[in-house]
């Protein structure tokens, strides 16, 4: 009898005993675990994503921040090296090396020393920096600049390079203009489908958004709004009710009405600038606009009385078009299409077996006569059977036969079987056309210079200028590329993926506008037998026959 | 006696099984999902670098950037190599998903400063188990790219070579037989 009261009573100590152990344990990881007290908000110039960085308060009743010196590291491509025994750690930023000793405030910087307010602190296995540091003893001594916004805890490593710089309003008797200053002559793409929306894709363009995020009403303009992708920026006006023509236009920024740095003179000194500009000669004028460009929105007052909602729906705005808009007095009398890839080259196999270059061709046998018996336009292919041809021979090709469009037919891949839809591609200029006139004058200079000048060099003189053969036809390009892709985007029940501006090689060297058409992803099982479908394939057909139309009627309407 | 014997031996196993039942627990607790980033490096002695490399995301339709602790030695070549070969082991987190062809290895890096061009060289990997498409392609060459862009501020060119030798394309969409400028690939 005895033991049992033994055993039950040590049953229930050991009981005790685990549950108070077990409690200890879980309440000691959440006392020394450390607790971001705010975050600092990191945005970088060199193309890596803005980040939040953890922030702490280390010390009761001191507001100081720290930071853990593995987010500076980071943040600063530091290397580090971390001494235990001395508990010293070394950044070294910039070729300069900073030596921190835990709890002091003293930090070398290589020989000499700096001091801070309050020491560095070593918390859960990381050693903790004020974030004084940042600004009072790293900013001087970093290659590029920085820049630290203590109120709103904002930290800007290097200058982002905005291409798409500033925006500002105008409004007179006529009716209300968004002026949008740009450094690159960069292609824009307006979408008036929605009833009171502008909206504007800048191709390549790069953005501040919070600079573009204005609230307040201008003249007709409610509101704006801005977007950064990866590649592009686009723009968001949301206009009053009462308009019911629009126009946008792009314009050098001439020395007359004005550079960047001018408009920002004062009037009582306007004049002189002015002056000054013009005095410099007509050489001068071309190289002082250097790729400034403004992109003018203008809405034009309209006499009509506000529009009721109930009757607001499905009222677009329209276009302001005058003359030849920029457009070529041409009509589509001869299509290229190009089969992607084939022979050796066949590039994508589906996982059950379809070869991408197999359908490529299919498909555009079915566009060929489609064009033919619908449109009446020439075709002319780049291959009818199952063979390599180089991607210059196919722009050679397409140039020889004197094409007025050249559509490029591909089937899309990816590494695993998620991602699909469909996507039209048009050519991104190797450079801007500053660049590209003095590419040309170089050109020019060396070819009068060696004019024996053969073989490599000769080559590399012919590729500058191969890729800058497109450029002459981008607006048409680019804007043939959005009539495809809305096309398909009425027939296609994949997704949309855009009209996107890449360095296709095949569009290279290319006179006449072009585009490159992914019509689905073979990596994708059920995209793949889409595209194995007759029915997908006749609609892919069909809206390409669709854009093409549309694309001549809008060259009729501008003669 | 017999009777006490067993009762001392339940006493005993009792007690094991809450010690260990116990010590599963705090091991649990402590080690299991409790454990967090940022990583305790710093009990890591010796010198390190952070670096950022990108990778895609599932779909295909954006980049998406995860930092890592390597360890420095050497020269420029060495480093490129070093985090070259790390990115090339691909991403840590769920929903990055790398970009380059498997089984693709770097051969070898060389930094040629009067040119800022880093020549990467390749194995046939990188061509041959290319999956195709011009959006893989264009990741595949874009999340190398940057991820040089990211970490190494003096390289202005890239030069793609497979076994020794440029080639004209990758996957037959982008032409990668010239440097590219970081700066000017989009």
């Amino acid at each position: 009898m005895g033991y049992t009261i033994n055993t039950k009573r040590l049953i229930l100590i050991i009981a005790v005993l685990a549950v108070a152990l077990l409690q200890a344990s879980s309440a000691s990881p959440s006392s020394s675990e450390l607790e971001a007290a705010s975050s600092l908000g990191v945005v970088y110039a060199d193309g890596r994503p803005p980040e939040d960085v953890p922030l702490y308060e280390l010390e009761k009743g001191n507001e100081a921040l720290f930071i853990s010196t593995y987010d500076v590291a980071r943040m600063f491509r530091a290397t580090k090296f971390w001494s235990p025994g001395s508990r010293k750690l070394v950044l070294r930023i910039d070729g300069v090396r900073y030596l921190f000793t835990i709890d002091t405030r003293v930090v070398m910087v290589g020989d000499e020393p700096a001091l801070m307010h309050i020491p560095v602190r070593y918390r859960d296995g990381q050693v903790m920096i004020p974030l004084e540091f940042i600004s009072d003893i790293l900013s001087s001594r970093l290659r590029e600049g920085i820049e630290l916004d203590w109120k709103r805890l904002l930290l800007t490593i290097g200058s982002p390079q905005y291409n798409v710089n500033d925006i500002s309003f105008e409004d007179d008797e006529s009716g209300s203009k968004a002026v949008i200053t740009m450094t690159d002559e960069l292609l824009y793409h307006v979408d008036s489908d929605t009833p009171g929306l502008l909206r504007i894709k800048i191709y390549g363009g790069k953005l501040n958004p919070l600079k573009f995020t204005i609230n307040e009403t201008h003249g007709l303009f409610n509101r704006v709004r801005a977007e950064q992708t990866e590649s592009d920026s686009y723009l968001f006006f949301d206009v009053r009710r009462t308009v019911r023509r629009f126009k946008v236009t792009m314009e050098p920024v001439s020395p007359e009405s004005g550079s960047l740095e001018e408009n920002r003179v004062s009037s009582s000194n306007a004049s002189s600038a002015v002056t000054s500009s013009s005095a410099e000669g007509e050489g001068q004028s071309e190289s002082g606009s250097k790729g400034l460009r403004r992109l003018v929105i203008f809405l034009e007052k309209g006499t009509l009385p506000e529009i009721p909602e109930a009757d607001f729906a499905g009222r677009k705005m329209v276009e302001i078009t005058e003359g030849t808009g920029g457009l070529r007095n041409r009509e589509i009398k001869r299509v290229v299409i190009d089969p992607g890839h084939g022979g050796i080259d066949k590039c994508k196999v589906s996982p059950s077996g379809i070869m991408e270059k197999d359908v490529n061709l299919a498909v555009a046998f079915m566009l060929a006569d489609r064009l033919h018996s619908e449109l009446g336009v020439d075709v002319v292919l780049t291959r009818k059977t199952d063979v390599l041809i180089p991607l210059e021979k196919r722009a050679e090709m397409a140039n020889e036969a004197g094409a007025d469009l050249f559509i490029s037919i591909h089937c899309n891949g990816w590494f695993h079987p998620e991602a699909g839809g469909f996507e039209t591609f048009f050519l991104a200029p190797p450079r801007t056309k500053d660049e590209e006139r003095l590419a040309r004058d170089e050109n020019a200079s060396i070819k009068y210079e060696n004019p024996l000048m053969k073989g490599n060099d000769l080559d590399e003189v012919d590729f500058i200028l191969w890729d800058m053969v497109q450029n002459e036809y981008i607006n048409e390009s680019s804007d043939f590329a959005e009539l495809v892709q809305r096309e398909l985007s009425a027939r296609l029940e994949i997704r949309n993926r855009g009209v996107k501006q890449a360095g296709l090689k095949v569009l290279k060297g290319l006179k006449m506008p072009a585009v490159l058409v992914e019509m689905a992803f073979l990596s994708n099982p059920e995209e793949e037998k889409l595209l194995m479908n007759d029915n997908f394939r006749e609609n892919v057909v069909e809206g390409i026959v669709e854009a093409i139309r549309k694309f001549q009627n809008r060259y009729a309407a501008s003669r | 006696m017999a009777d006490g014997g067993i009762g001392r031996r339940i006493v005993i196993v009792l007690v094991i099984l809450a010690v260990a039942i116990a010590a599963f627990f705090i091991y649990v607790e402590k080690w299991g999902g409790r454990r967090k980033p940022p990583p305790t490096i710093e009990k890591v002695p010796g010198e390190t670098r952070s670096v950022t490399f990108f990778f895609a995301g599932k779909e295909a339709d954006r980049l998406i950037t995860e930092s890592r602790e390597i360890p420095v030695q050497g020269g420029l070549e060495e480093q490129v190599r070093s985090v070259v070969d790390e990115f090339l082991k691909g991403p840590e987190k769920g929903e990055a998903v790398s970009a380059v062809p498997p089984e693709t290895k770097l051969i070898q890096a060389f930094w040629v400063e009067a040119k800022q061009t880093a020549y990467l060289d390749f194995n046939q990997a990188l061509v041959s188990n290319h999956p195709g498409g011009s959006t893989a392609e264009y990741y595949t060459i874009t999340t190398i790219l940057k991820t040089i862009k990211a970490n190494f501020p003096q390289v202005r060119f890239v030069q793609f070579l497979v076994e020794g030798y440029p080639v004209e394309t990758i996957a037959g969409h982008y032409a990668v037989d010239k440097p590219i400028e970081l700066d000017r690939w989009r």
